[in-house]
């Protein structure tokens, strides 16, 4: 009996002792001394190509690195959770739309005197995805700035089609150097919707937008915007808005994209892929499936509305630097060469989830498809006009937090369903994400106060 | 405590031999109860300590950040009641605070059908053992399975919901992505997941009403609905209380569904739970002083209407609760 009392009292002891050293513990990096971590998010095939980066990292530099990987909705939760834990990774991706309040709170590390030790051209990198991760303390995205971060790549969303569609429908392949205009893309759009095999119901669509991610090609195009060039005033409410939103919701009245209903039983991406649309979106890291497609697709400027030029966005996700990491210089030399080195860049490139930094290098990907016919797709240099050229960030990524801008898609349904005028919701909406940007950017001056501070 | 010839190491190795004099008297009972209570006092330490670093202290911070402009990361800055007085101007919150109390119309519904199928259950019918089986399975699956099982079958053009309905001539819904239908499509999922624990609670609780009472009432001629009325339902009225008071305090975090079947809070927000609400501002948006805000002033919601029923079901019933 005393025995028995005794193993008890001491399980006790030992459940309560390892409580506290539980709450005790932290600080530090998470893994032992001499081994980085690096955290980032994506699916098997990235993952697999930056097993293989990491791995001739470590192999040329003897530094281990350990990698965390989480699911891309998961992420940003599971970054905080670290940060708020004390635990933050030596290396991790960083959105553009986190960079403020991430360097606001300290925990973004000012690599911009590593960077340029490591002897990095940084000219020869995306302008665009370089100074995404600058920040001069009030100005996201200036070439001025302190750099942050360094780009994990930049994604131009491109428009794309199925060739092979085309072609059965006697539609000449759109000119990569001349942009529809909107009412050509929707006549040609129209003739490609049909009923193929004759059961009444369409089976064949034109194409197959989301408003959410597609609509600023069309708003832009048109000359339209979100806000005002300083970011501090929202302009959902112009005819030029209007006038985009209207069209996009257009296309489900004019039967040329699946109904919702229809894409909520299959998206319109996986539509796609099974030959039944005809024009649709295409990033970079589409290109790992879209090249595995038994028909044949292309990329084509985005059709342009009343200014007459294309435009479409360019997503970027960045690699910063724990401003805690036990070894700041094994942890730079790691995000530049996940950004900057021509093999390591190589090996995401094959694996075809991205476009490569390096301007050269991209140059040299795009002329590829001139030796090698068997290359998809065609048009690679579509990519790089957007990168260059016309592509633009996204609204809210170089605000302090995204919350006015995700207010107009909350209650956009109504119009895509045909049952609400754009403009009457757009003039609706306006003053709720007015409100909400206001209150993001007194955030970002407090936030800025407060990091100067101290 | 008077034994002071005891040097404090020997606390270390508590069991051992006590070296202090004991006096002869009292001797083995003293000594007992000294140990006695040390352990005691071990035993008590552990609960308490955890409910020290994991209730009282978090609930304290949460007070304090609730209070202050922060965003989960940096430093907090107090601010004072801006985070309660901004709350009651937000349409979103107002919408959420409805949205979740509207599911709680499930619960009544819940409750009845999960009495009607525990008195059949209760019943010697054929293939008893099996039926309280399979109403019990969705109780000990995983929520995130069974979201993403019940999104499918909500589905407009092909769901299981639909197809069902279509026998009928009916033609169902695009559950999910009508905002008048997405409310009603949730609680549904919800009362179906909750059935077999109400189902069995109530079960146990119909088991051990006496038998006497009802030969009691069978010789005064009652009837079987007599019986049920006035036998049956208030000799499970505490059961009743227990489930009502859990699943409304269940019912106001209810979250995990909303955030799988829809994950962006539904047709115009028409899903959107409170913590769902708490949950995109804490971490999407980084309002974690403005989210632990709106925790706090759901979780005293929640503490008053819990009293409330406490309350009420004090003055309907002789049942108390101590």
């Amino acid at each position: 009996m005393r025995k028995s009392r005794l193993i008890a009292g001491i399980a006790t002891a030992l459940v309560a002792a390892s409580t506290l050293a539980a709450c005790g513990s932290g600080g530090g990096s998470g893994a032992d001394d001499d081994t980085l971590t690096f955290m980032f998010r994506g699916g098997d095939d990235e993952k697999k190509a930056y097993q293989e980066a990491i791995d001739r990292f470590t192999e040329d530099t003897g530094v281990k690195v350990k990698m965390i990987v989480t699911s891309a909705d998961q992420y940003a939760q599971k970054l905080q959770a670290a940060v708020a834990g004390n635990k933050v990774p030596d290396v991790f991706y960083i959105e553009q739309a986190s960079l403020q309040s991430y360097v606001g709170s300290g925990v973004l590390m000012d690599i911009t005197d590593q960077v340029a030790e490591q002897g990095v051209d940084l000219d020869n990198i995306w302008p665009y995805g370089v100074d995404s991760y600058r920040f001069d303390g009030t100005t996201q995205g200036t070439p001025d700035g302190k750099l942050y971060g360094l780009p994990k790549d930049i994604g131009p969303f491109a428009f794309g089609y199925n060739a092979d569609m085309l072609k059965e429908a006697g539609v000449d392949r759109p000119d990569p150097d001349e942009p529809l205009t909107w009412d050509e893309w929707l006549d040609i759009c129209k003739k490609l919707t049909q009923d193929t095999d004759g059961d009444g119901e369409t089976d064949r669509w034109g194409t197959g937008l989301n408003v959410q991610w597609n609509s600023q090609a069309f708003v832009w195009s048109n000359g339209g915007d979100w806000t005002n060039e300083d970011h501090t005033q929202v302009t959902v409410d112009t005819p030029e808005f209007a006038e985009a939103i209207q069209f996009i919701a257009d296309l489900t009245a004019e039967g040329v994209t699946p109904n919702p209903e229809q894409a909520q039983t299959l998206d319109t991406y996986q539509r796609f892929m099974a030959g039944e649309i005809g024009f649709f979106p295409v990033g970079p890291w589409d290109m790992s499936a879209y090249n595995d497609l038994d028909f044949e697709y292309d990329l084509m400027p985005w059709p342009v509305g009343k200014t007459g030029e294309p435009a479409t966005w360019v997503g970027s996700l960045g690699i910063g630097v724990s401003n805690t990491t036990d070894a700041p210089e094994d942890a730079v030399k790691l995000a530049t060469y996940l950004s900057t080195d021509e093999a390591a860049q190589q090996t995401l490139v094959d694996a075809n989830v991205q476009i490569p930094n390096r301007i050269d290098t991209a140059k040299e990907w795009a002329g590829e498809v001139e030796k090698d016919d068997s290359l998809e797709p065609k048009n690679r240099q579509e990519f790089l006009d957007i990168a260059e050229d016309y592509g633009r960030e996204m609204p809210a990524s170089f605000t302090y937090g995204a919350e006015w801008y995700d207010e107009l898609w909350v209650g956009i349904q109504p119009v895509i369903d045909g049952k609400q005028k754009a403009a009457d919701y757009l003039a609706e909406v306006q003053p709720r994400m007015q409100e909400l940007l206001d209150q993001s950017i007194a955030q970002a001056e407090q936030a800025a106060a407060a990091g100067s501070a101290p | 405590m008077t034994s002071t010839a005891t040097p404090a190491t020997a606390d270390t190795r508590p069991p051992a031999p006590d070296p202090a004099p004991a006096p002869p008297r009292r001797g083995g009972t003293s000594r007992l109860h000294r140990t006695e209570k040390r352990w005691a006092l071990l035993f008590v330490a552990a609960p308490v300590l955890g409910y020290l670093l994991f209730i009282l202290y978090p609930t304290g911070f949460a007070l304090y950040a609730s209070l202050t402009r922060w965003n989960g990361l940096g430093p907090m800055q107090f601010i004072g009641l801006d985070n309660y007085v901004a709350l009651l101007g937000d349409e979103r919150f107002r919408q959420t605070l409805f949205n979740t109390f509207f599911y709680m119309i499930g619960i009544p519904i819940g409750l009845a059908i999960s009495l009607a199928l525990a008195v059949m259950m209760n019943r010697k019918i054929f293939g008893r053992a099996a039926f309280r089986a399979i109403y019990y399975v969705p109780v000990i699956s995983s929520i995130a399975a069974i979201a993403i099982l019940w999104q499918w079958a909500y589905n407009g053009d092909f769901g299981l919901v639909n197809q069902f309905l279509a026998i009928f001539g009916i033609e169902g819904p695009n559950w999910l992505a009508d905002p008048a239908w997405a409310k009603p499509a949730i609680i549904m999922m919800a009362v179906w997941k909750g059935l077999g624990y109400s189902m069995l609670l109530y079960l146990a609780a119909i088991q051990s009403v006496p038998r006497s009472l009802y030969e009691a009432a069978e010789l005064d001629g009652a009837g079987g609905w007599q019986k049920f009325r006035s036998i049956t339902l208030p000799m499970v009225q505490p059961v009743t209380f227990f489930l009502i008071v859990t699943q409304v305090i269940g019912g106001a975090m209810i979250f995990i569904e909303i955030q799988i079947m829809t994950p962006t809070g539904g047709p115009e927000y028409s899903t959107a739970s409170v913590v769902y609400h708490i949950w995109l501002q804490a971490f999407r948006y980084q309002q974690m002083g403005y989210a632990t805000a709106m925790s706090v002033v759901l979780g005293l919601l929640i503490l008053v209407i819990t009293l409330i029923q406490f309350r009420l079901n004090r003055r309907n019933a002789g049942f108390v609760v101590d």
